[in-house]
């Protein structure tokens, strides 16, 4: 089937054609959410082709030849947990499009370019996921870089040139580093493989997995490194503040509930797949990373008084308890980080375009310009809470049943390190409620609401007053809403997808589940 | 008396002719007959039709040692040989330089062909006038009678070219010394014919004649020693003297010393690279382009040659110290073109860095640091080339406004050549899907295979380290405001606009499907 | 014979019972449907709300008849909804579990909770989101409903959670209050704490049963070590804490009174707030196999009934004051269910009939201020009695049923805790025993205080003015919230004789809690144990009497008071305590933390930045122009690389 080829060039095409439309603004608009729209299609197509039961560890694959001299194959194709990864894109581009609709874009910037950048990092991001040869990935991993640099750097706040050099330089960085274990992992196959080296992932995985722990270590340091700075770990996570900050609300959209992902993703595909021993000896350092980065992260979004910051803040510890997920090795945990994956995506992701949409009428970041939003938009702050208590993982919200998994999973094999993520949930209730509080409770206060207080017109918007949401907005949130709520009564389908690959990966690691089937096998506790 | 006599009647033993293949040496004799045509054409021809007939001459010269080269290299049953009386070796990575220096040839020397850019071409219409004079006031202004540019360029670039062919195909050191002045000389002069910015540009003449002449007295000196430990010039005599035998090592490893010390001048690695910023600075555009792509691949194909024919089996000796000097230039090219003003001279160190990459390959004595290498040249070569085509457009009242803080802007006062700058850039910076990822990909993974992996770490962090005054071009063209008397962005005649698409295009290409030239590239090895 | 009760199979449940879904549907309808509808739903969204909950209502009473024909042991059924969370051998469906337990909360859940919200129809007749306040009402039945009715511990705890967000909005529904925002955030924040602990016995557990069904948890809990069965334990105790305001995470309830009455009197006194009780007496057989688990119960039962009395003593706002009595009366349950097999059904006993007059007299209270301009500080009122009739008549009855007067429903579950508790062997009979009795004591007191300075006296009002300056004009409530309070003081009166006579409810509780069983020999026998209380009761009533009753109350509250007074207005100094301990550290914490992050981390990412660009400036200079100095240079190398590599071939 070619699922993955569509999904691939779809957005590639889109972009090329909304790029030529630059002249006509409305034109570029329609045209892009149409190829958005119908990658989504494309997507559900993927979704009903992928066979839940099926034994094979990666399907609907496709592979050609592309550069035999490295051993490099163009081959294409997903597990489990691709595909939701592929399925969250594919839910989160539109609105994306959708929010960013009528953006103040900086003079001399038009919608096509920015609309087209979003197709051409959509169709790279899909690339990143189905990517089943070494090379590739790391092609695509790379490249993805650069419409992301030119999305913060043109279309981005203030401080944006700083935001964007800086965020691409710590990813490439990063990349650099995994790039010579990309190589290193190629010479171990040369010398395992009588017909010469490859990048083929699951050949890789095969081999990889027999050799000396030492190599193991030193391959696995670098991608460890590279996915750690993409899914900000404590203490690589310093560009993501500022990237997201300047980052148009679009853009941080995809770089917190997308882009990152990637390097979660990567623990999860390559780490500990490739690197089994390694990952099993170093385990104990990643959690504490993980965990410091659940504590700190939160603590350091109380402090916050920028919003947009205060979101990749939350986001740090949210990938803090995706970290722990994973190394913590249980298919209950490991089901948790994939689920956490996607709904992080789906509510922060809403989290920031609420917060996007309040600083679009208030033309400030700053928490203190804020105050009663809530007497003037109630809507709009009806469903800033509403993304807010998804982001602190209230049950009912998916994001609940996810991190629930993550840490009922880790608790068995990892006690005292699951307990102290325990207590950020304390800290994320504070950040939350806190900053909602400040920002819609309470009398009409502050700057960017000065206006609405028939003080005129706000000088920052131009706006004569704070307005509630409009039908778009509404419309770009709702379908978030939906799945919020949807998946966390019935989250069961996602995880009936996910579940066989995260066994798989077990078996690849080589564990066991700490707490087996059945009750009835139970040693007595006693 | 009878002594005249008997001197008389003797006869002359006969000289023998030595053993020439013509069919594989058919590219250089054209070049070189190409050259000394174009000599003659300057002396006979009117001024006015020189310009035409030099373009013609020299692109259909390059053209048809093109040709004679894809026929010979096609031809079935091919086998390496050593012909020109062992002068000359005729091998597999021969034909890949060979064929990589005409093509960049041709890209040169559409650049170097152009007068659309700069009314009347690149060149100073006559060098001998003083600079700063009235004469020279008038003949930059384009007013006076001789606005043509100094066609001898286009000789002197085909002896050049033909210097660098023989030079990397050598198959022995004196043969070498001689392509190296052969390919030098020419290359002094031309750096000094600038139309615009005279003094600088003689200057860097000056500079680059003087520091290469140092240069080519170590080579000379080097190659004296080497004669003295293996009593032959010859690179595979010399390998098989050092395979085992009981005269001095000091000479070998001090003749070796001064011997690559004069190759990588020529290669500017640093810390021998002193003269490549200023001299790309100084030098016409076009001709810096032709000396920043061609030279390298010439020196780096004679540095391959040296040290895998002659001092393959010392390799372990030498190693570490060219280790040392690799990393050195990394890091100054890195580095130092953090803090460059000059977009020329950015570049300029770049391609320090760049040689540097280049080493870590070329000191892993095996086919992939071979091939991977040779990928690497062509890459460089044709990405460098589009780049300092691009670099000639962006111009203010008083030639190119090659200051950083001109480009400011740049994507809005004209996109296309902002993105395909751009574009280069990130080749440069050896990002994914151009060709200086898969060019780096394929050294460093030669390397760390031949067991260098910490060099291969400091390459990696140099090259993120680099990554950044690309990007910094990058912010400036694209994020930030244009300066109010900003410089114009020409639009390109056919030859230049030729020259920077043959240059994206291939870089685009090599780095999406680098397959059949990563093939060419690895043609066995060097014969010896 | 008590872990028989608990595991006895579970049945499938069938006809009636398999609408059970209906239960938690029909509120959370009318909350999705207030909560969307938007303006449009404004006329009939009450209605809507308060239909919801009694037709629930309805079902339930069907449902429990319908269980109540079966023979004891059939009466546990469960109805399993969907397949919720599941990834291989973690397994959790969405299903409910109707035992007699989860309908006795049902009842109360969804009776108490109609006529409240009859009550609210008139109450919140004059706010403008009279239709939202109904959305998160009702939404708060629905979770409520899926704490008690879920039948594993996550389906608890997403009930556990629910309740808390309802309580949330509630306690800040007045948005342009500054305080109420701050006590919502504060009760959010302190439940969390509790529920930290909640979890953390969950996950324990899942990793010592494999399963998170109270069917198989219950059925195998024998198969848990000492360790991890005292630490569950303790830590559903904490759980509990956060949520029934028990020590030490009382200090949220008081300023919960926030809200608007009626959410007071629903989630703040009947329902929510006893779901620690629930949630002790659900795990019954798990502590009745840890002794040590229940001291520690006992122990928190005891200091928070003690603490609740003391600071209601002294309190002056009239919410607070009977926040602090649910607070003490909680303790009560709390003890009780900390006796064990002597006192689960006991606790759930207090906790209905608290249910009844705890609601009554809170809505009495929503009624008097009602009536006075929102005036919450009882010393400016006074002599209430004859303006509000009805009201003070409901009020009185609760009044007399909290103090546990005679035949009244405090007078059956209060004092039969305390005849448990004296009932305890040893130290312990004397120590929970005499807490209790001294808290009965004490309650009379100050309820006492309350009324007299509510409903008696000198009517203070008349001087006075409201803030912004309104005189007082005191008036009795329309029908919509009389009658409601009348059907509450009914049962104040009447659900304790008829729950107590003939064992009703502990029999009906047996299937699930297991029978209840008496003391042979307590420290003080039964008889001695009621003297006792009366005598301390009448105490506290007549001490309140000589100071309140006879001379006349000031109303600016006296300044310079004895020491313990002082302590019990400043609440003990729990909040004090709060912020001393965990605020202000947290405070510097964090902007250590934002500081170390900005200077720290980030300071070493730029810091490299700067520092390259340094070299690089500096290395520049290098590049003089000179021919001279790049020769140099050159030698230099040249020379190096000889040395070098003579260095290497020598060595």
């Amino acid at each position: 089937m070619m699922w993955l080829p569509a999904l691939l060039a779809l957005p590639l095409v889109g972009a090329v054609v909304v790029a030529f439309l630059r002249g006509n603004d409305r034109m570029a608009r329609l045209v892009a959410m149409a190829f958005a729209l119908g990658e989504l299609v494309l997507a559900a197509g993927t979704w009903a082709a992928y066979s839940t039961d099926s034994a094979d560890r990666l399907q609907l694959t496709v592979s050609t030849e592309w550069i035999p001299a490295f051993g490099a194959r163009f081959s294409l194709g997903v597990d489990g947990i691709a595909l939701v990864m592929i399925a969250l894109i594919a839910v989160l581009v539109p609105v994306v499009l959708g929010a960013s609709w009528e953006d103040k874009l900086p003079e001399g910037r038009t919608v096509a370019g920015f609309f087209s950048l979003v197709l051409v990092l959509q169709s790279l991001m899909v690339g990143v996921f189905a990517a089943t040869d070494v090379f590739l990935f790391y092609v695509f991993f790379e490249a993805m870089l650069v419409p992301m640099y030119f999305m913060i750097g043109r279309f981005g706040g203030p401080r944006r040139q700083y935001a964007a050099v800086k965020f691409f330089l710590y990813s490439l960085l990063g990349g650099l580093v995994m790039l010579a274990s990309v190589i290193g992992l190629y010479v171990v196959s040369a010398d395992r493989l009588p017909e010469g080296g490859t990048f083929d992932w699951v050949t890789l995985q095969r081999i990889a997995a027999d050799a000396p722990l030492s190599t193991q270590i030193w391959l696995f340091m670098g991608f460890f490194i590279a996915f750690a700075i993409k899914a900000p770990l404590v203490p690589l996570h310093t560009w993501l503040p500022d990237a997201g900050a300047e980052a148009p609300v679009g853009a941080g959209v995809l770089l917190v509930g997308v882009l990152d992902k990637v390097g979660t993703f990567g623990f999860l595909r390559y780490c500990l797949p490739l690197f089994p021993a390694a990952s099993r000896e170093l385990a104990p350092y990643v959690l504490v990373l993980a965990v410091a980065g659940i504590l700190y992260g939160a603590l350091v979004a109380i402090g916050q008084t920028d919003m947009k910051r205060f979101v990749t803040y939350t986001s740090v510890a949210h990938f803090g308890f995706i970290g722990l997920g994973i190394f913590a090795f249980s298919t209950q945990a490991h089901a948790g980080a994939v689920l956490y994956m996607v709904n992080h995506g789906i509510s922060t992701g809403m989290l920031f375009l609420v917060i996007g949409m309040i600083i679009a009428r208030g033309g400030s970041r700053l928490v203190d310009d804020y105050g009663g939003v809530y007497k003037l938009a109630p809507v709009l702050a009806g469903l800033f809470l509403v993304a807010g208590l998804s982001s602190l993982a209230l049950p009912g919200t998916s994001s609940f049943v996810s991190e629930f998994l993550v840490l009922v999973g880790s608790f068995p094999n990892q006690p005292v390190f699951t307990i102290l993520a325990t207590v950020g949930i304390i800290f994320a209730a504070l950040y939350v409620l806190w900053l909602y509080q400040r920002v819609a409770h309470g009398e009409v206060r502050g700057a960017a609401m000065a206006s609405s207080l028939g003080e005129g017109v706000n000088p920052v918007t131009g706006r004569p007053r704070f307005p509630d949401l409009s039908r778009r907005e509404l419309a770009v949130l709702a379908p978030l809403v939906a799945l919020i709520i949807g998946l966390g009564i019935y989250p069961q389908p996602v995880l009936d997808v996910i579940t066989p690959s995260v066994n798989a990966t077990m078996t690849e690691v080589g564990l066991t589940d700490p707490v087996p089937v059945g009750p009835a096998a139970q040693p007595g506790g006693k | 008396m009878s002594a005249l006599a008997g001197f008389l009647a003797q006869t002359p033993e006969k000289l023998t002719a030595p053993p020439i293949d013509y069919g594989a040496t058919l590219p250089v004799l054209i070049i070189f007959g190409a050259a000394c045509a174009g000599v003659l054409a300057e002396a006979f021809l009117p001024r006015r039709q020189r310009w035409s007939v030099q373009v013609v001459l020299s692109l259909g010269s390059l053209l048809a040692a093109g040709a004679a080269l894809g026929r010979y290299a096609t031809k079935d049953g091919l086998t390496d040989l050593v012909t020109f009386g062992r002068a000359l070796a005729i091998d597999g990575p021969t034909l890949f330089l060979w064929g990589t220096l005409l093509a960049l040839a041709f890209g040169g020397m559409l650049l170097i062909a152009d007068r659309s850019v700069e009314p009347g071409g690149a060149f100073v219409a006559n060098a001998a006038i003083r600079p700063g004079t009235a004469q020279d006031r008038a003949q930059t202004a384009g007013t006076s009678v001789a606005t043509g540019m100094q066609t001898e360029v286009f000789p002197l670039a085909l002896f050049a070219l033909g210097g660098m062919m023989v030079f990397c195909a050598a198959n022995d050191l004196l043969t070498m010394f001689v392509a190296l002045e052969v390919l030098s000389l020419p290359l002094y002069l031309m750096c000094g014919l600038a139309r615009r910015r005279r003094l600088l540009s003689q200057e860097a003449a000056v500079k680059y004649f003087l520091l290469g002449a140092f240069a080519s007295a170590f080579f000379l000196y080097g190659l004296a020693l080497l004669y003295g430990y293996a009593g032959s010039v010859e690179l595979a005599a010399i390998g098989a003297a050092t395979a085992g035998n009981d005269r001095s090592d000091t000479l070998l490893f001090a003749g070796l010393a001064l011997l690559v010390v004069g190759l990588l001048f020529k290669a500017s690695v640093g810390p021998f690279h002193a003269w490549t910023p200023d001299v790309y600075q100084g030098a016409p555009t076009p001709v810096t382009a032709f000396m920043a792509a061609c030279t390298k691949v010439a020196a780096f194909g004679a540095i391959l040659r040296v040290l895998t024919v002659a001092f393959g089996s010392t390799r372990w000796e030498w190693r570490g110290v060219l280790w040392a000097v690799a990393t050195i230039s990394m890091v100054i090219g890195a580095v130092i073109g953090l803090t460059q003003t000059d977009i020329k001279r950015l570049i300029a160190y770049s391609s320090i860095a760049h040689a540097g990459f280049l080493l870590v390959g070329a000191i892993a004595i095996t086919e992939q640091g071979l091939s991977g290498t040779l990928f690497y040249l062509l890459a460089y070569g044709f990405t460098t080339l589009a780049a300092f085509g691009i670099v000639s457009l962006v111009r203010n009242a008083d030639g190119e406004a090659t200051h950083l803080s001109a480009w400011a802007g740049l994507s809005k006062r004209s996109p296309l050549v902002a993105a395909v700058f751009a574009f280069l850039l990130l080749a440069l910076a050896g990002i994914p899907l151009t060709s200086g990822f898969i060019g780096k990909f394929a050294v460093f993974k030669a390397a760390l295979d031949d067991g260098m992996a910490p060099l291969v770490v400091i390459a990696l962090v140099a090259s993120a380290i680099a990554a950044f005054f690309y990007l910094r071009v990058i912010v400036l063209m694209y994020f930030s405001e244009p300066a109010a008397d900003g410089p114009t962005v020409t639009v390109p005649g056919a030859f230049t606009t030729a020259a920077i698409t043959l240059g994206v295009v291939v870089t685009l290409l090599l780095g999406i499907a680098p397959t059949l030239a990563l093939d060419w590239a690895s043609v066995g090895a060097f014969t010896s | 014979m008590l872990t028989l009760a608990q595991s006895a199979e579970v049945g499938t449940a069938g006809g009636l019972a398999s609408l059970a879904w209906l239960l938690i549907a029909l509120p959370a309808f009318g909350a999705v449907v207030l909560l969307l509808g938007g303006r449009r739903t404004d006329r009939w969204g009450h209605l809507l709300g308060s239909a919801t909950i009694l037709a629930a209502f309805a079902y339930g009473l069907a449902l429990f008849f319908d269980t109540t024909g079966l023979p004891a042991e059939e009466r546990t059924r469960g109805l399993t909804l969907f397949d919720w969370i599941s990834v291989n051998a973690l397994h959790i469906d969405f299903g409910l579990r109707i035992d007699p337990l989860s309908m006795v909360f049902v009842l109360l859940i969804t009776g108490v909770g109609g006529l409240i919200h009859v009550y609210a129809v008139g109450y919140m007749a004059d706010d403008v989101n009279r239709r939202r306040f109904f959305g998160y009402f009702n939404l708060f039945v629905a979770a409520m409903l899926i704490l008690v009715l879920g039948d594993n511990f996550v389906t608890l705890y997403l009930g556990w959670e629910g309740v808390g967000l309802a309580s949330y909005l509630l306690i800040g529904w007045y948005q342009d209050r500054p305080y109420a925002a701050t006590a919502a955030k504060k009760a959010f924040l302190m439940n969390r704490v509790g529920d930290v602990g909640l979890a953390i016995a969950i996950f324990l557990l899942w990793r010592d049963l494999g399963t998170l069904e109270y069917a198989e948890v219950f059925a195998r809990v024998g198969e848990l070590s000492t360790g991890s069965l005292t630490a569950i334990a303790v830590l559903l105790l904490l759980g509990a804490c956060g949520k029934s305001g028990q020590f030490p995470l009382q200090s949220w309830l008081p300023d919960a009174m926030a809200g608007p009455t009626p959410v007071s009197a629903l989630i703040h006194a009947a329902t929510m707030v006893t779901a620690g009780v629930y949630l002790i007496a659900r795990c019954a057989p798990l502590y009745n196999l840890t002794a040590d688990g229940r001291l520690v119960v006992m122990a928190i039962g005891a200091i928070t009934l003690l603490i609740g009395c003391v600071i209601g003593c002294a309190y002056d706002d009239f919410k607070k004051v009977l926040a602090y009595s649910t607070v003490s009366q909680i303790g009560y349950m709390i003890l009780a269910v900390g006796l064990g097999p002597f006192g689960y059904a006991l606790g759930i006993f207090h906790l209905l009939t608290h249910g009844f007059f705890k609601a009554g007299l809170f809505l009495g209270a929503g009624s008097v201020m009602h009536g006075m301009n929102d005036e919450g500080d009882i010393r400016r009122m006074g002599g209430l009695a004859r303006f509000m009739p009805i009201t003070f008549a409901t009020w009185f009855l609760g009044y007399l049923a909290l103090i546990g007067f005679p035949f009244l429903s405090g007078y059956y579950s209060k004092d039969a805790i305390i005849g448990a508790a004296f009932g305890e062997p040893g130290w312990r009979g004397w120590v929970f025993g005499g807490a209790a009795v001294l808290g009965a004591g004490l309650t009379a007191f100050y309820m006492t205080r309350l009324m007299l300075l509510v409903f008696f006296g000198e009517k203070r009002w008349e001087k006075l003015t409201t803030a912004d300056g309104r005189a007082y004009h005191p008036h009795e409530s329309p029908p919509v919230m009389t009658v409601p309070m009348i059907v509450l003081a009914v049962g104040s009166v009447g659900a304790g004789f008829f729950l107590h006579s003939g064992e009703r409810l502990v029999g009906w509780l047996e299937p699930t809690l297991g029978g209840l069983q008496e003391h042979e020999h307590g420290v003080l026998p039964h008889s001695t144990v009621l003297v006792l209380t009366m005598a301390l009761i009448a105490a506290g009533v007549g001490l309140a009497w000589l100071i309140f009753g006879r001379r006349p109350v000031p109303v600016q509250r006296p300044v310079r008071v004895s020491l313990p007074v002082r302590a019990a207005r400043a609440d003990l100094y729990a909040n004090a305590l709060n912020e001393w301990i965990v605020e202000r550290p947290g405070i510097w914490i964090t902007r250590l933390a934002v500081f170390m992050d900005n200077k720290g981390v980030d300071g070493v990412v730029n810091g490299t930045a700067a520092l390259l660009g340094g070299t690089s400036g500096r290395l520049r200079r290098l590049q003089t122009g000179f021919v001279r100095s790049y020769a140099l240079g050159m030698l230099g190398g040249g020379v190096l690389v000889i040395a070098a590599l003579l260095v290497v071939r020598y060595s």
